[in-house]
């Protein structure tokens, strides 16, 4: 991720305002353009007609001196029209006779009388051409006509400080006007759109903020005058509802599972029940007849005993698998037993040889809950029967390396098919038909932070559950 | 009394028009009566553009002159007499409209008749209308007056600090390092007018007493015709240096010394003859000319003369003997015999 995210990743209630910002500073400039533009005009014209009445001005005055060569009356001339002109716009006046040279200026010091004229006319334009150059002091020279023929010229330095502190001015507060106006309008459209994207906003609130579970918009904030935007979050509404509903359906479906896979297991263990009952009735007849011979009858009650013990074993090991009070117990060795106990009576039905083997400890076992780790392990060994078949081979060793708890279920028979595979490895969603035992198993080995491993390999399929020690409270 | 209603306009020309209507008291009719008093600009209005001459007028003292203009009005006597014509120049107080209004004021009721003040640009216009009879008396400088002592006769000369004396100034700028007249060789000078005593002859006299010539010693001359505009070429940069009179000098130091501390008084004249009154000696005895002569004298004594004197800065007016202009003769001799 890029520490400044790309624009078009940013969130539309960002975009829009930044949006609206660029659009009102794009306008503030024109617009600041265009005043400064009028702004230009007007003090050039202004400076323009300054310059030019007061050139006409003096060269109506000033021609017959000006023909008789008279520096004072010409001097003199300048310093009433400078005194009497307003402020200091002209900072110099030259006149110059028809050789070029100073005749006289109204600062006789930085133009002396006699001195050559040429330098005050660099750089001078004809008084109608003056225009605003940011220079703060502008020349216009005119030649000075008198009786219609030229006498002399006439140089004018204007200062112009004032109307360039004027533009000035005028472009600070056009600049800070509209950087107000533009964060004003910015802050306001961002208020505006965030207030029309926030039914939105909540909407992906609401999808990220679930966890996976998404969570429905409550009625009061549905925005209905918006139609488009109610219409959307309707339909999220009806998304999520469908979506929790299928997910029920899956709680439900899981439950199920493990009366599913005793279900699988009844005929078998109905089979181990009645076996029992048949030689238990015998010994009960037996005690009967040969009531009177205590031999025969201490006989015949341990074998009603043993066969009571493995009834009441068989029972215990089935009520243990669905108890739902055992949520939390600690992983026992005698859990397994149970499950060798329950999963026997398949593997006999199919003539299955069974290795079994826990070398894991009672201490490592005990980090791990019971409940969960019976269901995966007696879903993988139902699995794995299945998939074995008549005179099948199915193992289960449980071990453990360091902390971590392996269960590795093998068998041989066929391989297990793509969607079964799905099933038990991944976490998307299910395929249509199929049972939902292998996927009950990946997602209880998920919810214990462990993993499942698959390989297949000389006609044996493995599967390898590792899980994580669990926190001592488990302990 | 009677009922005054006033106007006051401007020419397009750049003069000065009062309307002052008096209805003089009477039981049976009433009499419109109308002075016009004109008040024409010495320097014509040829010679500005017009919005200068505008300006000119709209100065401060020209709403001082037009007040005593309204004040001399009802005094002005509708006798179908020609006004009398007092010359005056700008060489000395150039622009001040208020002495100018004032000076109308106290000699028209002085002499009990309307006075027309005329300003010309020269001292040898002036010369030449008081020569000529267009005027009938002038206020004009010590070397004129010299220049034409076999038809001129004082009329009075005024006194200042006390004497009936004046020094004329070579000015420098205010930053300029020059001490003597010898240091300002080579730089532009700014003379008054060429008929003028302190703001040429002295310093012309000066010139001529080491052999040379304004044209020679200094880069360039220029005249500025106005004592106070060789202030203001000499301030504003115009020329390094100039002639002044020192009572002109002296004065706008007190009205406008931000003017005169732009410059420095390097140099100053012996004493000569205070620039006098004059006419035409073949009119001396006329009774225009003498009840002038007598209104210039008594300026002391009436309050509207001591108002003209106050603004003059001047003591009063006095008899003058022709011996006072001695000095100034004195240096006529050098620049001719030079």
């Amino acid at each position: 991720m890029t520490a400044v995210p790309r624009f078009r990743n940013l969130p539309v209630t960002v975009r829009v305002p930044l949006i609206t910002a660029a659009l009102m500073i794009i306008l503030a400039l024109v617009a600041s353009q265009s005043v400064l533009g009028a702004l230009g005009r007007v003090q050039d014209a202004r400076l323009s007609e300054t310059a030019r009445l007061h050139v006409e001005g003096l060269a109506v005055a000033l021609g017959p001196s000006v023909l008789r060569q008279d520096v004072w009356e010409v001097y003199d001339i300048l310093d009433r029209a400078r005194q009497a002109s307003d402020g200091q716009r002209l900072l110099l006046t030259v006149v110059a006779d028809e050789r070029g040279h100073v005749l006289a200026a109204t600062d006789p010091r930085r133009a002396p009388v006699g001195e050559d004229a040429a330098e005050f006319g660099l750089g001078a334009v004809a008084p109608e051409a003056v225009r605003m150059t940011g220079d703060p002091v502008l020349r216009v020279a005119s030649p000075l006509l008198y009786q219609g023929r030229t006498i002399g010229g006439i140089v004018t330095e204007l200062d112009v400080t004032d109307l360039l502190a004027e533009r000035r001015q005028v472009t600070l507060w056009l600049l800070f006007g509209n950087a107000l106006a533009t964060v004003l309008l910015a802050f306001g459209g961002w208020l505006a759109v965030a207030r029309i994207l926030r039914p939105v906003g909540a909407l992906v609130q609401a999808m990220d903020s679930s966890g996976g579970a998404p969570r429905p918009i409550p009625q009061a904030a549905i925005p209905h005058g918006d139609p488009g935007l109610a219409r959307l979050i309707v339909t999220y509404n009806q998304m999520t509802t469908a979506v929790e509903e299928r997910a029920e359906a899956e709680r439900r479906l899981a439950d199920r599972e493990r009366f599913v896979s005793l279900g699988r297991l009844s005929s078998a263990l109905a089979h181990e029940v009645n076996n029992p009952l048949g030689g238990l009735l015998n010994a009960a007849d037996t005690i009967r007849t040969y009531a009177d011979r205590p031999d025969v009858v201490r006989q015949s009650a341990e074998l009603m005993q043993r066969g009571l013990a493995h009834l009441r074993d068989v029972t215990r090991a089935m009520l243990d698998q669905n108890r739902l009070d055992r949520a939390g117990q600690p992983l026992r060795p005698e859990d397994f037993e149970d499950l060798r106990l329950l999963f026997e009576p398949e593997a006999h039905s199919r003539n299955i040889a069974l290795a079994w083997e826990v070398q894991a400890g009672a201490t490592v076992l005990a980090s791990q809950p019971a409940a969960p780790v019976r269901q995966v392990a007696l879903n993988l060994l139902l699995n794995a029967g299945a998939a074995a078949g008549q005179n099948g081979q199915v193992g289960l060793k449980v071990s453990n390396g360091g902390d971590q708890l392996s269960i590795v279920v093998s068998n041989t028979g066929s391989a297990m098919s793509e969607a079964d595979l799905r099933r038990l490895l991944a976490s998307g969603p299910l395929p249509p038909g199929g049972g939902v035992g292998l996927r009950l198993v990946h997602d209880i080995v998920s919810g214990l932070g462990g993993t499942l491993h698959h390989d297949r390999a000389e006609g044996r399929t493995v599967i390898r559950v590792d899980l994580p020690a669990m926190g001592s409270g488990h302990a | 009394m009677g009922q005054h209603r006033k106007g006051v306009g401007i020419r397009r020309d750049g003069q000065l028009w009062i309307l002052c209507r008096q209805r003089i008291s009477s039981n049976s009719d009433l009499t419109d009566h109308l002075a016009r008093i004109k008040v024409t600009s010495a320097k014509g209005s040829d010679r500005y553009g017009p919005k200068i001459a505008e300006d000119e007028v709209h100065t401060r003292r020209s709403a001082i002159l037009a007040g005593a203009a309204f004040c001399a009005a009802p005094m002005v006597r509708a006798q179908g007499a020609a006004p009398f014509r007092f010359a005056l120049t700008p060489v000395f107080l150039d622009n001040d409209a208020a002495v100018i209004a004032a000076l109308r004021t106290a000699l028209g009721e002085a002499m009990g008749r309307e006075i027309e003040l005329v300003q010309r640009r020269t001292y040898q216009e002036i010369t030449g209308a008081l020569l000529d009879g267009s005027v009938d008396a002038a206020w004009t400088c010590g070397y004129p007056y010299l220049q034409h002592r076999d038809q001129l006769s004082l009329l009075g000369v005024p006194v200042w600090r006390g004497a009936p004396l004046y020094q004329s100034y070579l000015i420098v700028a205010a930053g300029d390092a020059a001490t003597s007249l010898a240091d300002l060789q080579g730089g532009a000078h700014a003379f008054s007018d060429p008929d003028s005593n302190s703001g040429y002859l002295v310093t012309a006299s000066d010139l001529a007493r080491i052999g040379a010539t304004p044209d020679g010693f200094f880069s360039r001359s220029i005249f500025t015709y106005g004592h106070r505009n060789v202030v203001r070429a000499v301030a504003g940069g115009l020329t390094r240096s100039g002639s002044v009179d020192g009572y002109v000098w002296e004065v706008l130091n007190s009205v406008e010394p931000g003017l005169t501390a732009r410059t420095r008084v390097i140099s100053r004249s012996e004493d000569l003859g205070f620039p006098p009154f004059v006419a035409r000696s073949d009119r001396i005895e006329e009774v225009g000319i003498t009840a002038c002569m007598a209104a210039l004298q008594g300026l002391g004594k009436a309050d509207r003369g001591q108002e003209v004197l106050r603004l003059l800065f001047l003591d009063a007016v006095v008899p003058a003997d022709p011996a006072l202009f001695n000095g100034i003769a004195t240096r006529m001799a050098e620049l001719s015999g030079g």
